[in-house]
């Protein structure tokens, strides 16, 4: 079963800013979601999140995070 | 030659001031040193008589029609090749020049067929002309075998398609053989033979399908006489109006006088002074532009329930009330986000601006993506985030100033072959040339032109290799620290982040696949340039890095100092027409017409208050996110502008299945293309023939397209989709095209100065055009850049996903040919067939050899997603574990095998990498049974 | 009579073309084996030829009282000669038997500064070059700056000898001039007119004086000043022995440190290399040259920009005939001044004419300007060699005119040739009896033009085909007054419209033909 189309696109996000600094990288990966991602995805990227967030890279989660505490 | 006559100077112009003064006929003039006298005499409104010269190539001084007498000079010098002095006299009109071109004329005509007026060329023929300005009255020698030696039994050549080669009327000018040496820069004729045997041949003396001709039309443009002439003007007699326009084929955007009889277009001729091609051509839109009147066309509206059902012709009315109706209802159903749009790079800004309006402000969302998604849109987002806006820097000019080229992941001979045309003529002069590509494409070796460093790399490791570019500079000192600290930001941290032993090229050598030592050569090479510049393509974009590069290659031409003047830069060369423009419009998702965030509540503002509905802040779906959310149900239906996303797309099976899914899918185009098979309503386009608009190229140059004829269809495309919008209850009406740019003009700070009034007036102008800037801008980021300072962005290599393996050994990238379009549907329904009748797949002899495979063998193209059959072209142009193909026909559905990677920032599919294997197929497809045939209305 | 023996004899036989066409390698192997089976040491020595074509095979022996002649020798007459005490340089009492060969009239009218060791010297010894006198000139040069060599160049008069008579020295003042880093220096031997054979003799004879010119000449335009200079010889191929010749030299000069780095001690840089034409006569026009070293088709280029300032590759270039660079050690090594001392008016120094055609005594004849054609065609040529009255000469090869007996007291001087409406050319005297059709003359004459045009210029591609053509009509009698008012046209057309000398040139045969001998084209003068 591959991966659902948000976490596959999440995850290829999250690679580019491994070399960064978490809370940095979490921070710019929220930002760019923010910008790009229509609100239906970043609600189901959320929803898997809440699921358990199987298969997320864990700057994934985090950046998930950031944007359930902006979006509420 | 031409209808339309654009004035001939007879010889190049010369840059620099005006300073040496004359005096021609009496009449003083002045002009820059170098300038010949045949061309001052012209400044000054005075013809010199002339055949051999023509100010788009050097003099030659064959024809001796020029000839002049100068007061002080010995003898009558031709003037084409003789540089005015100083002082000068120089008389045009004597008795002894008017006998010396009559004896020259007279010989002439001694021998060429005296059949003008049957001749296809009569009235556009120079050499007709000539011989009224010269008075010629007798031919003294006799005529053709009245006079001896003749050439009159020489054959036609009729291989060409488009052009006919007739020996027999050709005066051995030699423009034919120098325009395609110094124009096109192919170098496929010659003059054979020696004295009166002497004669124009394609290569060795073979047809000219046989020989290196590419078609571009250059000879025959240059051709004086009837000699070289287009088949159509031969079969359908002189045009007798002209309209000037631009091309509909890629982003170069040439500019070209359509000369028609009436309503059916005779020819297409490159014009001279469209600002992007300067009276350049290439087969596409010279000669391909015969599927406007293909009977494929469909010229009336047709919809369907289901897409099992036969399609039904109907009225427009019909047609824009059941569209309408279908899409309230289903956002009655599924909710206001259900339905988005894609508009298209092929259809002008105008028609563009209207879709995205329509979603907009009708559909009441930010669903409105373009197909510039699969191509351009890294592009977007790269020079966004480092320069501050989404466009290549420089005008094609520009070239010519630059003594480095890097061409990057682009094929320009195959893809933009006008522009290359002008990078070849560079590089003939001396620029050095560095290739980054895998395969080894035409421009790495080619006449008179090698590349001094030909980065073969694996695909997918761009961003490798640049880094490791950036590297060697920052690491050797070869930085231009001033411009960097007076222009940029971010440089400190980024220079440490780059100088890392891991970016080093000894580190990336064996990922890259390039030797350390060609790397840092090619880096030395580049930054040592008086002027680098950086052209780049779909090689760049289409990646998981795709983003990424571009932010890399800026990275590196602004701590090189690169930016900002004639001669350097970063320049994508645009795949289509209009991609440049329909990105510009706000067809993007997240962004408003002229790259303006939808997060922006001072933008939203202008365009909620013009347009009385308010504007969404949150972003919508990207093309990839409509076929994914199409496929989970939340998005129903889609309004598809001119872009075929079912042959176009990748991981095809994928794309039918969401489109499958869908309750209603609008085709707005040419053709019953491949999406058309999943549409329900098919609204029928019009050709650039039929538009009336604007096109802005890869130079960011707006050009008009001007209707040639009148809409086939009976309706503009802008109004199809005004008339949807006012049947979804929206309000929106235009009275012209016009009417549209001046609200995108009075909405969007670049284009405040544009309007169709003013590129009537000044041909072309290239954006920002504004009061700051009411000329327009060919070069960008001059003083600063448009955010302010550059900004330098770390740009850690990233591998894609996508890898060989042993199941699928190999990597296939994707790619273009000169004589085939995109997806084909033009040019397939031309006769540029002959040169591309079917994809093949190129592979390495050593792939080949493991394989058992031949040379034409049908071979069984794998990957995870998909397979498909083509045949096999065996050649040491690609690396070893590398293939590759094109997708200009449906039947090889080369994407059927592409994956869902895409770049990790814009979503552009990875196209450039797929993990493959190729075997021989066992028994011969049935590619008839999947033949490129598309039902017609009815079938 | 009592000959002093000399041991070994000393045998000089020619290993020019010309003398091996008549079996001058016959002779010599006929000498070899003669001695050996007569136990007799010689050192055999093969040479250029003196340029006494109708001696040839010219067999020379060294003897105390100078180099004595036999000629022509046969290889059959070997055997006698040799029993007759030839290679003790005895009188035969033959009329072969020629005595002392500097005293043979012909030799002792001439003024022989190019020519000097042409015949005399071993043409692929380097030895010879510098024991007669070779380098001299070269050295004189190294010890002066370009500006000086030019301008003794200047002072010395010389013209250029490939036919257009343009002052070497200002040619060469202006290459200097021309700022660049790489400029060349190069040698136009295609020598194509009919009836010229000075340069292959000069190549075959006495390479090494051709190599030292060029040598000069790069030093005069800055090689030693900051330019990279290098020198091309294009050899037309159909010259197979002045190429080996040349080649063999040029290789013995490298060795010698002649050419390359550093140059006879100095910081003289240069090297040399040999090209090879393939056959086309235009490739003797100097910028259809210059494309053809590029690789290109050998074409006219148009004039300006020169060929000084942008020749080959695009670079400032000196293009010289052979008999212009080979005059060049003589003057430095004598003086510009002492040279200009030889000769008339503006035509200062010597020239090298060639005598051939119909004539008694045909060869090369090194003299000052200003001797009359007479003096060549009668006095050296001995007239016809039909034995028939001269009735016609045509002076400067294929593209002269010729000139009818009233102007054999011309003197050989551009200007008097000029006003003549005649050229000189490179030199090339062609005699023809009173039974030549001068129509046909005419009309070989554009049929030459349209065999070798090159076919960029309509005047010639084109006009050359019709020259022929109308002449045929004339000389069939269709309207004869006609069609010579429009050969007299197209002849204007040709000379005032042509790109290059080639059809520029070609009506001066023609309307010379027309104007001195218009009864064979039908037409009373």
């Amino acid at each position: 079963m591959p991966d659902p189309p948000h976490v596959r696109l999440v995850n290829d996000v999250a690679a580019q800013f491994q070399h960064r600094p978490p809370d940095e990288a979490a921070e710019s990966i929220a930002n760019h979601l923010r910008s790009f991602w229509d609100p239906r995805m970043r609600a189901a990227l959320l929803a898997h999140v809440q699921a358990g967030g199987p298969g997320l890279d864990p700057l994934a989660v985090r950046a998930a995070g950031l944007l359930g505490t902006r979006t509420g | 030659m031409s209808l339309l006559k654009e004035p001939d100077f007879g010889t190049p112009a010369r840059p620099g001031e005006a300073t040496v003064a004359l005096n021609v006929d009496g009449v003083p003039v002045t002009v820059p040193p170098g300038t010949s006298v045949l061309r001052a005499a012209k400044h000054a409104g005075i013809d010199i008589p002339k055949l051999c010269a023509t100010d788009s190539m050097e003099a030659f001084g064959s024809c001796r029609l020029c000839v002049v007498e100068i007061d002080g000079a010995k003898g009558t010098p031709a003037s084409c090749t003789t540089p005015v002095s100083d002082g000068m006299v120089v008389r045009t009109q004597t008795e002894k020049v008017a006998r010396l071109r009559r004896g020259v004329m007279e010989l002439y005509i001694s021998d060429h067929p005296l059949d003008c007026l049957t001749c296809s060329a009569n009235g556009d023929c120079e050499l007709q002309d000539m011989a009224g300005v010269t008075g010629l009255r007798e031919v003294r020698y006799g005529s053709g075998v009245d006079a001896g030696a003749n050439h009159l039994d020489a054959p036609t050549d009729s291989s060409n398609p488009y052009f006919d080669f007739d020996a027999s009327k050709c005066i051995v000018c030699s423009r034919c053989v120098r325009a395609c040496d110094e124009v096109q820069g192919t170098l496929a004729l010659t003059i054979d033979g020696r004295g009166f045997d002497s004669k124009v041949a394609a290569g060795a003396d073979v047809p000219f399908m046989d020989s290196d001709c590419v078609s571009c039309g250059a000879c025959v443009q240059a051709c004086p006489t009837a000699t070289l002439q287009e088949k159509s003007v031969v079969e359908l007699g002189m045009p007798t109006r002209s309209v000037i326009t631009t091309c509909a084929y890629c982003g170069v955007g040439c500019s070209f006088k359509a000369e028609l009889r009436g309503d059916e277009l005779v020819r297409m001729v490159p014009y001279k002074d469209g600002g992007a091609n300067e009276g350049h051509s290439c087969v596409k839109g010279r000669f391909a532009f015969g599927y406007a009147t293909h009977p494929d066309r469909v010229l009336e509206p047709m919809i369907r329930d289901s897409i099992a059902d036969e399609w039904r012709a109907v009225s427009w009315d019909e047609a824009i009330g059941f569209t309408a109706r279908r899409l309230r209802e289903i956002q009655a159903e599924h909710g206001p986000g259900s339905i988005g749009g894609i508009t298209s790079s092929r259809c002008t800004n105008e028609e563009v601006y209207v879709v995205q309006k329509m979603v907009r402000a009708a559909f009441g969302n930010n669903n409105v993506d373009t197909c510039a998604r699969v191509c351009h849109s890294p592009t977007g987002y790269g020079l966004k985030q480092t320069f501050g806006t989404s466009a290549g820097t420089q005008d094609f000019r520009s070239v010519a100033e630059a003594d480095v080229i890097v061409v990057i992941g682009a094929n320009p001979t195959d893809g933009h072959p006008v522009f290359a045309s002008r990078m070849k003529r560079r590089l003939r002069e001396g620029a050095a040339l560095i290739v980054i590509d895998p395969r080894r494409i035409d421009l790495v070796r080619t006449p008179h032109i090698e590349a001094a460093h030909h980065l073969a790399l694996a695909p997918g490791t761009n961003v490798a290799v640049v880094n490791a570019l950036a590297h060697v500079v920052v690491t050797e000192g070869l930085a231009d620290t001033e411009f960097v600290a007076g222009r940029c930001e971010g440089f400190e941290e980024w220079a440490a982040f780059i100088a890392g032993p891991e970016h080093s090229p000894e580190a990336v050598a064996e990922i890259t696949g390039v030797s350390a030592e060609e790397l840092r050569a090619a880096a030395r090479l580049y930054a040592g340039a008086r002027n680098g510049a950086i052209y780049y393509g779909l090689g760049v974009t289409e990646h998981s890095q795709g983003s990424t590069m571009v932010m890399g290659m800026a990275n590196l031409a602004m701590a090189t100092g690169n930016i900002g003047r004639d001669g350097v830069g970063v320049n994508p060369l645009r795949g289509q027409n209009n991609v440049q423009g329909s990105c510009d419009m706000g067809s993007f998702p997240h962004e408003l017409p002229g790259y303006r965030h939808v997060s922006d509540e001072s933008v939203r503002d202008i365009y909620s208050q013009l347009w009385g509905v308010p504007i969404g802040e949150e972003p919508g779906l990207r093309i990839p996110n409509m076929f994914d959310a199409a496929l989970d149900g939340s998005f129903r239906a889609l309004y598809v502008q001119g872009e075929d996303i079912a042959q176009s797309d990748p991981n095809s099976r994928h794309v039918h299945a969401a489109l499958a899914a869908m309750d209603l899918v609008v085709v707005q185009d040419l053709f019953l293309n491949e999406t058309a098979k999943f549409a329900h309503v098919l609204l029928p386009g019009t050709s650039f023939l039929e538009k009336d608009g604007t096109f802005t190229n890869a130079e960011r140059r707006i050009n008009r397209v001007r209707p040639v004829m009148a809409a086939r269809t009976g309706k503009q495309e802008w109004q199809i989709v005004a008339e949807i919008a006012q049947a979804m209850g929206y309000p929106m009406h235009y009275d012209s095209a016009a009417q549209i740019m001046d609200e995108v003009a009075l909405t969007t700070p670049t284009f405040a100065g544009v309007s169709f009034a003013h590129l009537d007036e000044v041909g072309s102008v290239q954006w920002p055009c504004n009061d700051a800037a009411p000329d327009g801008t060919p070069i960008m980021h001059v003083d600063g850049f448009t955010r302010g300072r550059g900004r330098f962005v770390q740009t850690t290599y990233v591998p894609t996903r996508e890898r060989s393996t042993r199941r699928f050994p190999l990597i296939l990238t994707t790619g273009r040919i000169l004589s085939q379009y995109n997806v084909g549907a033009q040019t397939r329904r031309t006769a540029n067939v002959a040169w591309h009748p079917e994809d093949v797949l190129d592979l390495h002899p050593h792939d080949a050899e493991v394989r058992g495979i031949n040379e034409g063998d049908t071979v069984t193209l794998s990957s995870r997603v998909g397979e498909t059959s083509l045949r096999a072209v065996i050649t040491d142009r690609m690396p070893v574990g590398v293939c590759y193909t094109t997708f200009h026909h449906p039947v090889t559905g080369a994407n059927v095998v592409t994956t869902e990677n895409s770049d990790w920032a814009t979503n552009c599919p990875e196209y450039k990498v797929t993990a493959v294997q190729v075997s021989l197929a066992v028994a011969p497809t049935t590619r008839a049974a999947a033949a490129d045939q598309v039902p017609v209305a009815g079938a | 009579m009592n000959v002093p023996t000399v041991n070994p004899a000393r045998v000089f036989v020619p290993r020019d073309a010309a003398a091996r066409s008549v079996g001058a390698d016959e002779v010599a192997e006929r000498i070899a084996a003669v001695a050996a089976l007569a136990g007799r040491e010689i050192e055999l020595v093969r040479t250029g030829s003196r340029g006494m074509l109708w001696l040839e095979p010219l067999v020379e022996v060294a003897t105390p009282g100078g180099r004595v002649g036999y000629g022509p020798v046969t290889p059959e007459a070997v055997d006698g000669l040799v029993a007759a005490g030839i290679l003790d340089g005895a009188d035969t009492g033959a009329p072969t038997s020629l005595g002392p060969v500097e005293d043979l009239p012909w030799m002792r009218r001439q003024q022989r500064l190019t020519f000097a060791r042409v015949g005399v010297v071993d043409p692929r010894s380097a030895d010879d070059h510098e024991s007669y006198g070779g380098n001299a000139g070269l050295r004189a040069a190294l010890d002066r700056s370009p500006d000086q060599v030019v301008e003794e160049v200047v002072t010395s008069g010389l013209r250029g000898r490939g036919g257009a008579g343009f002052p070497t020295g200002i040619k060469w003042r202006t290459v200097l001039g021309a700022q660049d880093e790489l400029k060349f220096v190069c040698c136009n031997a295609d020598e194509g007119d009919s009836g010229t054979f000075a340069d292959r003799m000069l190549m075959e004879g006495d390479p090494f004086t051709l190599i030292e010119g060029m040598t000069i000449a790069a030093h005069a335009v800055g090689a030693t000043e900051g330019a990279a200079v290098e020198g091309y010889v294009y050899i037309r191929s159909e010259y197979p022995d002045a190429i080996e010749t040349m080649t063999a030299a040029i290789e013995a000069a490298r060795a010698r440190g002649w050419l390359g780095a550093g140059i006879l001690g100095s910081a003289l840089e240069f090297d040399l290399h040999v090209r090879v034409g393939a056959g086309a006569y235009i490739c003797g026009e100097e910028t259809s040259m210059l494309e053809s070293l590029e690789g290109k088709r050998g074409t006219v280029r148009p004039k300006p920009p020169i060929p000084a300032l942008a020749g080959l590759f695009g670079r400032p270039t000196v293009v010289n005939n052979v008999l212009s660079l080979a005059a060049v050690p003589w003057i430095l090594a004598n003086g510009g001044a002492a040279y200009a001392r030889y000769g008339m008016g503006r035509s200062r120094g010597t020239s090298v004419f060639q005598l051939g055609g119909n004539i008694a005594r045909g060869g090369i004849v090194e003299t000052a300007f200003g001797i009359t054609l007479r003096a060549l065609v009668e006095d050296l040529g001995g007239g016809t060699g039909s034995g028939r009255p001269v009735r016609a000469i045509q002076v400067g090869g294929p593209l002269g005119s010729y000139l009818p007996v009233g102007q054999l007291d011309l003197p050989m001087d551009y200007e008097a040739f000029s006003e003549a409406g005649a050229l000189l050319g490179h030199g090339g005297v062609v005699v023809f009896d009173d039974t030549v059709d001068m129509s046909l003359m005419a009309r070989f004459a554009m049929r030459f033009c349209a065999e070798e045009s090159c076919g960029k210029c309509t005047p010639c591609r084109v006009g050359a085909v019709r020259g022929v053509e109308t002449i045929d009509r004339i000389r069939a009698g269709e309207e004869p007054t006609k069609n010579l008012l429009l050969l007299e046209d197209l002849c204007e057309l040709m000379t005032d419209g042509s790109l290059c000398a080639m059809g520029g040139l070609t009506p001066m045969p023609v309307r010379s033909a027309v104007k001195h001998f218009a009864h064979d084209f039908g037409v009373t003068p």
